[in-house]
């Protein structure tokens, strides 16, 4: 079991838990819940693809001994993840205050009695 | 559509299962990758690939990712202020407001000492200013008129966006490319002064995530929570 394997499942999982909350929640709380497990589990997944076994950060320095190339992994996933994590804050903020103001506003948020959302 | 949802399942689990039992034969970056790990060095000054790449190499995505988190908190502010959502607050218990007399000023070092060092170590402005905001959540939980400081953030905000822009410009006055870091000496990579106008371009976008995801906070907490 390497470390790249544990990731995997750990990214895999989340998104999983996260997409079954999407479709079967009916709390628009809930699925806002379900939605940042899943969008935690996609990051994860973006920084796994980035990853060799064996290698260090995307950091050059002293103690690199020979070319950075052979020594580095991947710094583009990590560098979209990095932005991501914040956005996702932003987002995930946004999605909760909808939630609630949907349940002040309109009395419930339970998706199947929000008329609204279907045409 | 249970047949349709049992049928995603299944595809799910089978991609999940395959991905885990293929060995892929992965030993070296990819082209990009492979690019930004020769040519980072010399071409930013950068130390940490990860600022330089997120900084300069896609210093304009940056810019627009930065607009995406200026829109949300925008709605959310927005939103917040038609009806506000939190009716009624109790006062901070002793633990919550001494802790907030004391843990902001060091969380603020902290927050600036990851801003500052973003092109040498893991960091930069999104990580340093979602610290400082955690500072002003510690502010706005304990203090009573902590919710002071949101008067100054939408300035902040501003000028920081607009200091991000217009850092950007001045690669183009050197007949440059946009947002070019080199436009001053890039310096020795490794020391705190140098890679150029990074930590200029850091900085901005510490002050912005963090004056932004403070407001965010802000607007969470009750009208009327002084009285």
């Amino acid at each position: 079991m390497t470390i790249s394997r544990i990731v995997l499942i750990a990214a895999m999982t989340l998104i999983g838990i996260g997409l079954v909350g999407i479709l079967t929640r009916r709390h628009l709380i809930r699925i806002a819940l379900a939605f940042t497990l899943a969008s935690t589990g996609l990051n994860i997944l973006l920084v796994w693809t980035g990853y060799l076994e064996g290698r260090n950060a995307p950091i050059i320095n002293a103690e690199l001994d020979g070319l950075a190339v052979d020594q580095i992994v991947d710094p583009l996933p990590q560098a979209l993840v990095l932005t991501a994590i914040v956005i996702g804050v932003a987002v995930s903020a946004l999605f909760i205050v909808v939630g609630v103001l949907t349940s002040r506003v309109l009395g419930t948020a339970d998706v199947r009695e929000l008329r609204k959302l279907k045409w | 559509m249970r047949t349709v949802l049992a049928f995603a399942a299944a595809l799910y689990v089978s991609l999940f299962i395959t991905a885990l039992f293929t060995d892929a034969d992965i030993s070296d970056l990819g082209p990009v990758a492979r690019t930004y790990a020769q040519n980072g060095i010399n071409d930013v000054g950068s130390a940490n690939l990860v600022t330089a790449v997120i900084v300069t190499y896609r210093g304009l995505d940056t810019l627009g990712e930065v607009t995406v988190l200026f829109t949300a908190s925008t709605a959310i502010i927005l939103l917040l202020s038609l009806h506000a959502i939190a009716r009624r607050a109790s006062p901070a218990s002793d633990i919550v407001s001494l802790t907030a007399r004391v843990l902001p000023a060091p969380i603020l070092l902290f927050g600036l000492y990851i801003i500052a060092h973003g092109h040498l170590s893991p960091g930069g402005g999104f990580p340093g200013g979602a610290v400082i905001a955690s500072a002003a959540l510690l502010v706005l939980l304990g203090c009573a008129g902590g919710v002071a400081f949101a008067h100054w953030l939408p300035l902040a905000e501003s000028f920081a966006g607009l200091s991000f822009a217009l850092l950007g410009f001045w690669g183009l006055l050197r007949m440059t490319q946009y947002l070019n870091n080199s436009v001053i000496p890039l310096g020795v990579p490794g020391n705190l002064i140098s890679a150029g106008i990074i930590p200029l371009i850091s900085t901005a976008i510490g002050v912005k995530v963090a004056s932004e995801l403070s407001a965010i906070l802000a607007a969470f907490r009750a009208k009327g929570w002084e009285e």
